[in-house]
């Protein structure tokens, strides 16, 4: 069963495509990773995935739904797909554990000790059971991230996005970023990821997108296509990518 | 009755502040509620929403407290409903501050990044609980400088009413200049009741205002 079907989906915005005959496949339990040059579309394909972003053309079918859906059905679907972005944007007015309760508690309806019950084990999860009663601002920003996906995990999604979530870190909180990211993947859970940690990319994928000007230019298996990519395009993004590590 | 500016004067003055204190606050009560309502349709999504609050806003700030003050006393009086002083003072006040209160909570609103908006929308929050729970919350915390501020605003404000013959601080300390013929002793006195009703709130605001700062980082 696929979570996640694209078919020739098209975005723009005003004049400007971002997205073209874009297709893809996500199947269940597995891992797209999507690369890419900045502005070659792959953040704004995440996005529609969770109907942040409305497609102009084409299909897009997450768990079965037809997007766009109407304002009910997509907050009903956003229960089921979690997403992680790049700033964390954690609730700064909340403690860690309020931050994770939240949308259970009053998405889901869920009661408090459930919620917090919850809340803890997502946080024991990701490695943060002792951070329960911090602000975010008293946390790294490799903290804050892993509490910006237990706070996903809280709703027990089905499908994960993570968008450029590592690419605010150093590289030292990259890496407790990855793991628990990485240690996800290995429970089964269907991710899509957008990423420039092409080191990341090839243990965890089991398919690589790589989007060159709102399409999708090559993909494949993370084998094939990062030891003999095809097009020069993809070529020249994995040279640069050696080059600045 | 006065032969000179004394404490029985003084008395009368606090007496008149009553109304003042009275004035004020059921001014930013129901300017706060209102205002509020401001706030909120100001930052919908709608655009005819946005259109209409934000020309409600332009044109009660564009017009003097003072015409807005005739207009309620005049304006309503010609339909010929008698309208009591207090109450004419009151509805220009509440206009007053609901524009003013609105457009200081529209900017908090406002300065809340919109990726908090789109971080509690992913996890299915209707528009209701994101403002409930996510984004009022914060714009709170920013807005309570201005609104303490502008309360102090408010205050002072409320002197035109004496211009419709309400019976406040300020048109106390007319009638004992007037009654004394010493208008120096009674205005001065006027202004320190002001400055003792001000400067407190004039305080709390820059105190929330430097401990918020220190609150928020990064």
């Amino acid at each position: 069963m696929s979570v996640v079907r694209a078919e020739s989906v098209s975005k723009r915005f005003g004049e400007l495509t971002v997205l073209s005959d874009v297709s893809f496949d996500v199947p269940k339990g597995r891992v797209t990773v999507i690369i890419g040059r900045s502005g070659s579309g792959k953040s704004t394909m995440l996005r529609c995935i969770n109907g942040l972003e409305e497609i102009n053309g084409g299909n897009l079918e997450v768990l079965g739904h037809s997007l766009p859906l109407p304002p009910k059905a997509l907050r009903a679907l956003r229960v089921e797909v979690g997403m992680v972005f790049q700033s964390y944007n954690l609730f700064p007015h909340m403690t860690t554990e309020e931050n994770v309760m939240i949308a259970p508690r009053i998405v889901k309806g869920a009661g408090r000790a459930e919620a917090r019950q919850v809340a803890h084990r997502v946080l024991d999860q990701v490695g943060l059971g002792d951070k329960r009663d911090a602000m975010p601002e008293q946390l790294s920003g490799g903290q804050q991230q892993r509490v910006a996906i237990a706070r996903s995990l809280a709703m027990q999604p089905q499908l994960m996005l993570f968008d450029e979530v590592t690419s605010a870190l150093d590289p030292e909180l990259t890496g407790e970023v990855l793991r628990v990211i990485g240690a996800l993947a290995r429970e089964g859970m269907t991710m899509v990821l957008v990423t420039h940690e092409m080191g990341f990319a090839k243990n965890v994928a089991t398919e690589v997108l790589f989007m060159h000007n709102g399409r999708i230019w090559e993909s494949g298996p993370p084998d094939t296509l990062f030891s003999s990519p095809r097009t020069p395009e993809l070529q020249q993004f994995l040279n640069a990518g050696e080059l600045r590590e | 009755m006065f032969g000179q500016f004394g404490w029985h004067a003084l008395t009368l003055l606090l007496i008149a502040a009553r109304w003042t204190v009275l004035l004020s606050a059921l001014a930013f009560a129901l300017g706060g509620l209102a205002g509020f309502a401001v706030a909120l349709l100001r930052t919908a999504p709608s655009p005819v929403s946005r259109t209409l609050t934000a020309a409600y806003i332009e044109i009660v700030q564009g017009t003097p407290v003072l015409i807005l003050l005739f207009v309620a006393y005049f304006g309503v009086a010609l339909i010929g409903i008698d309208v009591p002083p207090l109450l004419a003072a009151s509805i220009a006040l509440t206009i007053f501050s609901s524009a003013y209160l609105g457009e200081i909570w529209r900017g908090a609103i406002d300065s809340i990044a919109q990726s908090q908006w789109e971080a509690s929308e992913s996890l299915g929050m209707t528009r209701w609980q994101q403002l409930r729970h996510i984004i009022l919350p914060q714009a709170f915390r920013i807005s309570l400088p201005p609104t303490v501020g502008f309360l102090v605003q408010l205050i002072k404000n409320t002197s035109v009413t004496s211009l419709i013959s309400l019976v406040e601080l300020t048109r106390e300390g007319q009638l004992i200049a007037n009654a004394t013929f010493r208008p120096l002793p009674a205005f001065v006195a006027v202004a320190l009741i002001y400055f003792v009703l001000c400067f407190p709130l004039s305080r709390f605001s820059q105190s929330l205002e430097s401990r918020l700062h220190v609150g928020r980082q990064s």
